[in-house]
C-alpha cells in the first residue's frame, strides 16, 4: 500500500486500536481491527450495515466491552473501573444516530445537565456555557424548547452540542445524519465541517459518502467486521486498491 | 314464584326494616352530618397517608427489585406476587389481629389499616415504576453514560423523571383505588367515612337516604382526582417521548 502522510503524524496518536475483537453470541461484529487516530484527523468508518463501524466507535467510550486486543486512549488502555471509565468518557462527546436528548430538558438544560451533574459546575455558569454552544450550533434562539418542538437536524445539533459541552478531546459520530430528513442533513453535516475546521478529533461512522470525501483526512472501509481498506479520501474514492471498496462504492453510486 | 319462596319475601318486606312506600327521609343526614364529615376526615387522612407512603415504599421496591443486588431482589418478588394475589380485606384483617397476637403489641385500628394499605398499593406503584423505567430505550442511558454520568445520575436526572410522566395514568388509577380501599377499614372499625355511615344507618335505619350520600361523597372526592391526573398528563407527556 502507499504511503501517506497523515495529519499529526509525528505527534502520538489519540486512539489506537491493537487487534481488537468483539462477538454477539455466534455473531463476530469485530474480527481484529488494528486502527489509528492522530490528533485533529477527521476520520470517517464507512461500510455496509451490520460491517462493525458503530461497534467500533462504542468500544472506544466502553458502551459496548470489546473480547480481547486493547484500545488506547491518549496512550492509556481503556480503565476497567466504572470510576475511571466515566472521566475517560468525559474526554469523548458522542453523538447517536436517534439524538437521545433528554425529552423532559429544555435545549439548554439538555447541553448543561453534563456540565452541572459531572463537572459539578454552578447552574449558572453551566447555563452560560450552553448557551454559547447553542449559539455556537446555530440555535441561539432555541434555548428554551423541548426537544419535541425541534425538527431533527435542530435536535441533532442540540446533542453535537451537549457533547462539546465537556470540552472532549475527542468526538464520536455514530451515523449522525442517518434519521434526518434530507433537507436537515446539510445543516447538522455544516456543524460537524466547522468543528472539523477548528481542528476537532473526529470519528464519524456515516454513510454520507460526500461528506467523508470532502471532510475526512482518512476513511476506513469495514466489512464484516475488518478492515477493508484505509487511506486518504483521494484514495478510497478515486482509485481504491481493493476491488470489494469499488463494489462497496459502486452500490452506492460512487463509480466515477 | 314457588311456594317456598313466598314466607321469606314476607319477611324482609317486614315493617320495621324497608318502608312499604318509598317515602325519603334525609333528616338523619342533616341532624348527623357532623358525625359523617368526622368519618370523611378519617378517609381523606387515611388516603393521603397511604397514597404517600405507599408511592415511597413502591419507588424503593421498584427500584431494588430493577437494580438491587440479586438477594434481594428474590424476596421483593414473592412480597410484590403475593400482594398482588391477596385481598386488600384479608391482609388488613390479618394485620390487624394477627401482628398483635404473634408480637404482643396492638395496632390502633387507624394505624393497621394504613399499614395493611400501604404494603399492598405499593406493591401495584412498584411494578408501575418498574415498567415505567423498563420502557425507556437504551439509548437514553447511553447518552447519559457518555456524558460520563454514573448509573444513580442517570436514575434520577435521566430515567425517573420520564418515567413518572409515563406512569401518570397508571398512577391516577392507583390514587383512586387507594382512596376507595380505605373503605375496607370500616371492618376494624376504623371510624372512617364508610364506617360511620354503617353506625348511623343502622342507628336511623336510613340505609338508603346515607349510603346514597355515601357514595356521592367518594364520587365527588374521586373523579375530579383521575380527572385532573389525565388533564395534567395530556399536558405533559412529550417530556416523557424520547
Amino acid at each position: 500500500m502507499t504511503a501517506f502522510t497523515r495529519k499529526n503524524a509525528d505527534k502520538p496518536p489519540v486512539l489506537v486500536y491493537e487487534d481488537v475483537r468483539k462477538k454477539y453470541g455466534g455473531f463476530t461484529a469485530l474480527d481484529g481491527v488494528s486502527l489509528h487516530v492522530n490528533a485533529g484527523e477527521v476520520v470517517c468508518l464507512i461500510g455496509p450495515s451490520g460491517s462493525g463501524k458503530s461497534t467500533l466507535l462504542r468500544c472506544t467510550n466502553a458502551l459496548e466491552t470489546i473480547d480481547s486486543g486493547t484500545v488506547r486512549f491518549e496512550g492509556k488502555p481503556l480503565p476497567k473501573a466504572d470510576a475511571d471509565i466515566r472521566k475517560v468518557r468525559q474526554r469523548m462527546g458522542m453523538v447517536f444516530q436517534s439524538f437521545e436528548l433528554f425529552p423532559h430538558k429544555t435545549a439548554l438544560e439538555n447541553v448543561a445537565i453534563g456540565l452541572t451533574t459531572v463537572r459539578k459546575l454552578p447552574a449558572q455558569a453551566a447555563e452560560e456555557r450552553a448557551r454559547a454552544l447553542l449559539a455556537k450550533v446555530g440555535l441561539a434562539d432555541k434555548t428554551a424548547n423541548y426537544p419535541a418542538n425541534l425538527s431533527g437536524g435542530q435536535q441533532q445539533r442540540v446533542a453535537i452540542a451537549r457533547a462539546l459541552a465537556m470540552e472532549p478531546h475527542v468526538m464520536l459520530f455514530d451515523e449522525p445524519t442517518s434519521a434526518l430528513d434530507p433537507e436537515t442533513v446539510g445543516e447538522v453535516l455544516n456543524v460537524m465541517r466547522d468543528l472539523a475546521q477548528e481542528g476537532m478529533t473526529m470519528i464519524v461512522v456515516t454513510h454520507e459518502m460526500s461528506f467523508a470525501r470532502r471532510v475526512a483526512n482518512w476513511v476506513v472501509v469495514f466489512e464484516r467486521g475488518r478492515l477493508l481498506e484505509e487511506g486518504p479520501p483521494q484514495q478510497i474514492f478515486e482509485a481504491p486498491t481493493v476491488e470489494r471498496t469499488r463494489d462497496f462504492l459502486s452500490h452506492l453510486g460512487w463509480d466515477d | 314464584m314457588s311456594k317456598r319462596d313466598r314466607p321469606r319475601v314476607c319477611r324482609l318486606a317486614g315493617p320495621s326494616l324497608i318502608p312499604t312506600t318509598m317515602d325519603f327521609d334525609f333528616s338523619p343526614l342533616i341532624d348527623s352530618w357532623r358525625f359523617l364529615a368526622s368519618g370523611l376526615g378519617q378517609t381523606l387522612l387515611l388516603s393521603v397517608a397511604a397514597v404517600v407512603c405507599s408511592f415511597v415504599l413502591g419507588l424503593a421496591v421498584g427500584l431494588g427489585r430493577l437494580y438491587g443486588p440479586f438477594w434481594l431482589r428474590i424476596p421483593l418478588v414473592f412480597y410484590i406476587d403475593s400482594m398482588r394475589a391477596i385481598p386488600v380485606f384479608v391482609v388488613l384483617v390479618w394485620i390487624y389481629f394477627s401482628v398483635p397476637i404473634l408480637t404482643g403489641h396492638s395496632f390502633a385500628p387507624f394505624w393497621a389499616a394504613l399499614v395493611g394499605i400501604t404494603i399492598h398499593v405499593a406493591a401495584y406503584v412498584a411494578e408501575v415504576i418498574r415498567a415505567g423505567i423498563v420502557s425507556i430505550r437504551k439509548g437514553q442511558v447511553q447518552a447519559g453514560l457518555a456524558l460520563g454520568m454514573s448509573r444513580p445520575q442517570i436514575i434520577r436526572d435521566i430515567l425517573l423523571p420520564q418515567a413518572i410522566v409515563r406512569m401518570l395514568p397508571a398512577f391516577g388509577s392507583i390514587i383512586s383505588v387507594t382512596i376507595k380501599d380505605t373503605a375496607i377499614a370500616a371492618v376494624i372499625a376504623v371510624p372512617e367515612l364508610m364506617r360511620q355511615a354503617e353506625t348511623l344507618a343502622g342507628e336511623t335505619y336510613r340505609p338508603i337516604e346515607i349510603f346514597s350520600a355515601v357514595m356521592i361523597v367518594y364520587f365527588v372526592i374521586i373523579f375530579p382526582v383521575t380527572r385532573l391526573i389525565d388533564r395534567f398528563y395530556s399536558r405533559v407527556a412529550h417530556l416523557g417521548r424520547s
